[in-house]
């Protein structure tokens, strides 16, 4: 196995099952395929918030999605966002062949972030137990009184409750008789869980970690804590760095003004509305108020369409996100430029065309509009076009 | 072809288009940005940085000194939580991004060793008895956003 | 026969000449999450003074300029003085889209050859790893009409258009060709951002694999997105003489803008693109006849291999295939006729507000034989560099290392 940037392909994928999140993949049921050549191959099959992991020897066989790294190299960096994601799929050092959005967006859901495995952390359980009461938040812990047990079996492990009641914490060494919850796991397991490494999720789906008593205030308990900082991770991990993240969302207000009203106008009645230039009488479409080769007003109004030829088309095969909400529009779909019957010719109109008739478009068609129901004078009134047979 | 007319002057088809504008960012404070926040936030400190040749401190830090272009990202002093009111406004006007409740005091304070002043809220005191002179002490959040805000306030001391 | 003068005919009047006396910029780069804003314009804003031998003392005004909004911050210019040095001098603030940096280079150049003005600092900046560009684009689009349209600045309509006149196979191959060579001239260069180190063998695989963007548009031939700054001083003639070894003259310049949205451009008959009228113009007014003969390097501004190898033809005035021609015989290469993009062009390097200032900066650093790994070996005496924004606007500029015209 070859190491770069201190880890192996390998690592990546025996952690696989720790970084699940079962709690984000209960819907999905896919199986993806992973060929990193010179390394191997691996099949990771995901079914309703399970996931499976396994080294594959022949063809990677019922794989909706496979990637493809050209190396060890571009496998490792770029799952550590050493690389680039976006400059290996360009140059081909990374192939996706099926659905290339699940790089970008099942993956990261589902997975915790794989980091390079610490040299030797050396926290133990017992060191983050003895931070407990210093890390405790009695603003969040009001009106609470439990006593959590914790059994953490191995080397730095040992039995702890911790007893919390009047907003006051206090750790005790063995368990008490009257736990509200008791937690049994491997020590490392606590610690990984603790750091961040493992998703507790998965440690208590795969049985790693068992609970007797209160589900529920044990999933509670880590919103009465601060985060566990690792003193010795701070000495030798590289300067942090702040991001501040926000969306504001402005409300706007635009005004059409007459061109646009008469277009929105015509909308609503089912009609293509241009203004017409008095000097050189080409049919602005979207209306514009003035005619900016000749430099007039164009008051005069004619009608286009409905009907139009085809002059070019794009179809989109990647589609941007939408900024406010990240909804992303399903693709393929076309977008065609179509001069309307009546109009001036060098003025097409772009717009949708029906996604059914996607494959059988070609420039020349003739197409018609598809209005829908019932047309309030805005931009949604005008659904799509379709070929006009 | 049917022609139809509208005049600028013809309003019956202009109306108002709600719409809504999308921002999503985030912003890279720095790398002196970020050791100046991650002082407000562990440590409970405010650090400034010294201009070695003209002698003046600049807070929040800058890379360069103002004044003679020195690189000076190295000299981060300390100063004190302490320091006197030297400008204020009074915000009253309602703004739903606005960290306070209006109406709020936004002050200037100069701090002990510093040679610019610290724009930030300043509570614990009553508008109408707000003067300019007052002296200062910080107040730090209990619960961080690792913004300015881990200084939370200023308050009379 | 008789022997063609070589002297063009006079040029577009000025008040007097401007030339460019110093160049900074920072490293490109998708990460830059050490520095804010401020910092970064600072970095290039010091490069250039060091370039220039001067100090801040020296510039009366600052011109400052990005794409608006696409850090989801206003009036950046304001908090920027920090950087960029604007304190107490007067401060000009340009955004017109993606061609901004080369408008900051006209607006520099008319603010000194004016008199308003003797020495002129331009500031362009980008960065996108702190906006979101889809959001920039999208709220730039026209909000009644195309904005829930629009799908940002990809368009596969160019690429169709190429296949139906030359051939599916001759046009992507062309592309291709673009493409790699863009790449071969980035990897000559230091400071370009993404150099990938692509072999012409890697054509045909990549004409087949590359994920499909829009159409034929594939990602191996869209530029993407980078962080940085550059910045550039501009002088007069009497005073560049007397403190610069290598000012570059600004010779000319042109802008274009058309006013409808890409909606309309793409009818059976189509209009004359801006690249075309705005390079017309300015070599009818120059005097030159044959851009190809007269000019020895262009930097266009190419946002993806298609557009940059249609608008070669455009701009150089060009017919039929020409300039595939140009390109499949080397002319373009970095010891051919008409140096291409030497600097690996926008695909390589994309950071957006001084993407259209790189140009005449990386043309200007030929002129002067300073621009490295990249230089070209011959003479560099004519330069030509283009910006482009919006829905396909153009500005020309013409950058000349001796006052001959």
């Amino acid at each position: 196995m070859a190491e770069f940037y201190g880890t192996t392909v390998a690592d990546i994928f025996n952690t696989m099952p720790k970084r699940f999140k079962p709690e984000e993949a209960k819907e999905e049921d896919i199986a993806i395929g992973y060929e990193c050549k010179g390394e191997g191959k691996w099949k990771v099959t995901i079914k309703h918030g399970t996931i499976k992991v396994e080294e594959v020897k022949g063809d990677l066989k019922g794989c909706a999605t496979t990637i493809h790294a050209a190396d060890a190299e571009t496998f490792i960096g770029t799952t550590l966002g050493k690389i680039q994601a976006m400059d290996a799929l360009t140059t081909g050092k990374l192939r996706v062949v099926g659905d290339v959005k699940l790089l970008m967006t099942l993956l990261p859901k589902i997975f915790v972030q794989y980091t390079v495995p610490e040299k030797k952390s050396s926290v133990v359980a017992k060191d983050i137990i003895s931070t407990i009461t210093e890390r405790f938040r009695p603003d969040k812990a009001a009106g609470v009184d439990m006593k959590v047990g914790y059994d953490l079996a191995g080397e730095g492990g040992g039995k702890w409750t911790i007893v919390i009641k009047d907003g006051k914490c206090a750790v005790k060494e063995g368990l008490a008789k009257d736990l509200t919850v008791k937690m049994t796991m491997p020590a490392e397991i606590y610690v990984g869980m603790m750091l961040g490494t493992i998703s507790g999720e998965s440690a208590f789906t795969s049985g790693q970690v068992k609970l007797d008593g209160d589900m529920m205030a044990a999933g509670a308990t880590s919103r009465f804590f601060n985060k566990f900082v690792d003193p010795n991770a701070q000495a030798s991990e590289a300067e942090e760095l702040i991001t501040i993240k926000v969306t504001n969302s402005i409300n706007c207000r635009f005004a059409t003004g007459t061109a646009y009203g008469m277009w929105f106008k015509g909308l609503k009645e089912k009609k293509f509305l241009a203004n017409v230039c008095p000097k050189c009488g080409r049919t602005q479409i979207t209306p514009r108020e003035i005619c900016a080769f000749c430099r007039v007003r164009c008051n005069e109004f004619a009608e286009l369409g409905p009907k139009g030829t085809i002059t070019a088309a794009d179809v989109v095969y990647f589609a941007s996100p939408d900024p406010l909400t990240g909804a992303v529009r399903e693709t393929p779909y076309a977008m065609c430029w179509i001069l309307l019957d009546n109009a001036s010719p060098q003025e097409a109109f772009c717009f949708d065309i029906k996604r059914e008739d996607l494959p059988k478009m070609k420039v020349g068609a003739r197409v018609r509009p598809v209005w829908a129901k019932e047309t309030k004078g805005t931009f949604t009134d005008l659904l799509y076009f379709e070929l006009d047979k | 072809m049917t022609t139809m007319t509208c005049k600028k002057e013809d309003t019956t088809n202009c109306f108002v288009f709600e719409g809504k504008m999308a921002l999503p960012n985030q912003y890279f404070v720095g790398r002196l940005g970020s050791k100046f926040i991650i002082a407000l936030r562990d440590k409970k400190k405010i650090m400034g940085l010294k201009c070695p040749k003209c002698k003046k401190t600049f807070v929040p830090p800058r890379e360069y000194c103002h004044f003679c272009q020195t690189k000076i990202d190295e000299n981060w002093v300390e100063l004190g939580n302490e320091g006197v009111l030297v400008n204020y406004a009074v915000v009253r006007y309602l703004g739903k991004h606005l960290p306070r409740k209006v109406p709020y005091i936004l002050g200037q304070i100069k701090l002990k060793g510093a040679d610019t002043p610290l724009t930030h809220i300043v509570e614990g005191v009553d508008i109408k008895d707000v003067r300019i002179g007052m002296k200062l002490k910080a107040v730090f959040a209990p619960k961080t956003t690792n913004t300015l805000l881990d200084l939370d306030h200023f308050e009379p001391v | 026969m008789k022997k063609q003068s070589e002297k063009p005919a006079k040029a577009h009047k000025k008040n007097r000449n401007v030339a460019i006396v110093g160049i900074g910029m920072t490293s490109l780069s998708s990460h830059k999450e050490d520095q804010n804003q401020p910092e970064m314009i600072h970095e290039a804003v010091r490069a250039a003074l060091a370039d220039a031998k001067m100090t801040l003392d020296d510039i009366d005004c600052v011109v400052h300029g990005n794409m608006e909004l696409f850090e989801m911050q206003y009036q950046p210019d304001m908090w920027h003085v920090l950087g960029s040095g604007a304190y107490g001098k007067d401060e000009y603030r340009i955004t017109t889209g993606g061609t901004v940096g080369a408008t900051m280079v006209c607006a520099a150049d008319n603010l000194v050859a004016s008199g308003l003005y003797d020495t002129v600092l331009a500031i362009g900046f980008e960065k996108l790893q702190e906006g979101n560009t889809t959001g920039g684009i999208t709220n730039m689009a026209d909000p009644l009409w195309f904005r829930n349209i629009q799908t940002g600045a990809l368009t596969g309509t160019t690429a169709a258009m190429m296949i139906d006149e030359f051939g599916a196979e001759r046009a992507k191959k062309a592309a291709m060709k673009y493409r790699i060579l863009m790449d071969k001239h980035a990897m000559l260069n230091e400071r370009a951002h993404r150099r990938f180190g692509l072999e012409y063998d890697q054509a045909e695989d990549l004409m087949k694999t590359s994920p499909q963007l829009v159409g034929e548009l594939r990602l191996i031939h869209m530029c993407s997105q980078s962080d940085g700054a550059c910045a550039m001083i501009f002088t007069h003639e009497k005073r560049a003489k007397k403190v610069c070894k290598k000012p570059v003259w600004i010779r000319d310049h042109i802008t274009v803008h058309r006013e409808e949205n890409m909606s309309n451009l793409y009818a059976f008959e189509k209009p004359e693109m801006t690249h075309h009228y705005a390079a017309r113009k300015l070599f009818e007014r120059n005097g030159i006849k044959d851009p190809v003969k007269y000019f020895d390097v262009f930097e266009m501004y190419d946002p993806s291999a298609w557009w940059g190898l249609d608008w070669s033809r455009e701009f150089l005035q060009l017919k039929g295939d020409e300039h595939l021609r140009l390109l499949e015989d080397g002319e373009f290469d970095l010891d051919g006729k008409l140096p291409l993009n030497p600097s690996g062009g926008v695909i390589a390097s994309n950071p957006i507000g001084a993407t259209a200032m790189l140009r005449p900066a990386f043309a200007a650093l030929q002129i002067r034989g300073d621009a490295g790994g990249c230089q070209i070996k011959k003479p560099v005496k004519h330069a030509l560099a283009s910006g482009f924004g919006g829905t396909l606007w153009t500005v020309l500029m013409m950058l000349e290392k001796d006052l001959d015209w």
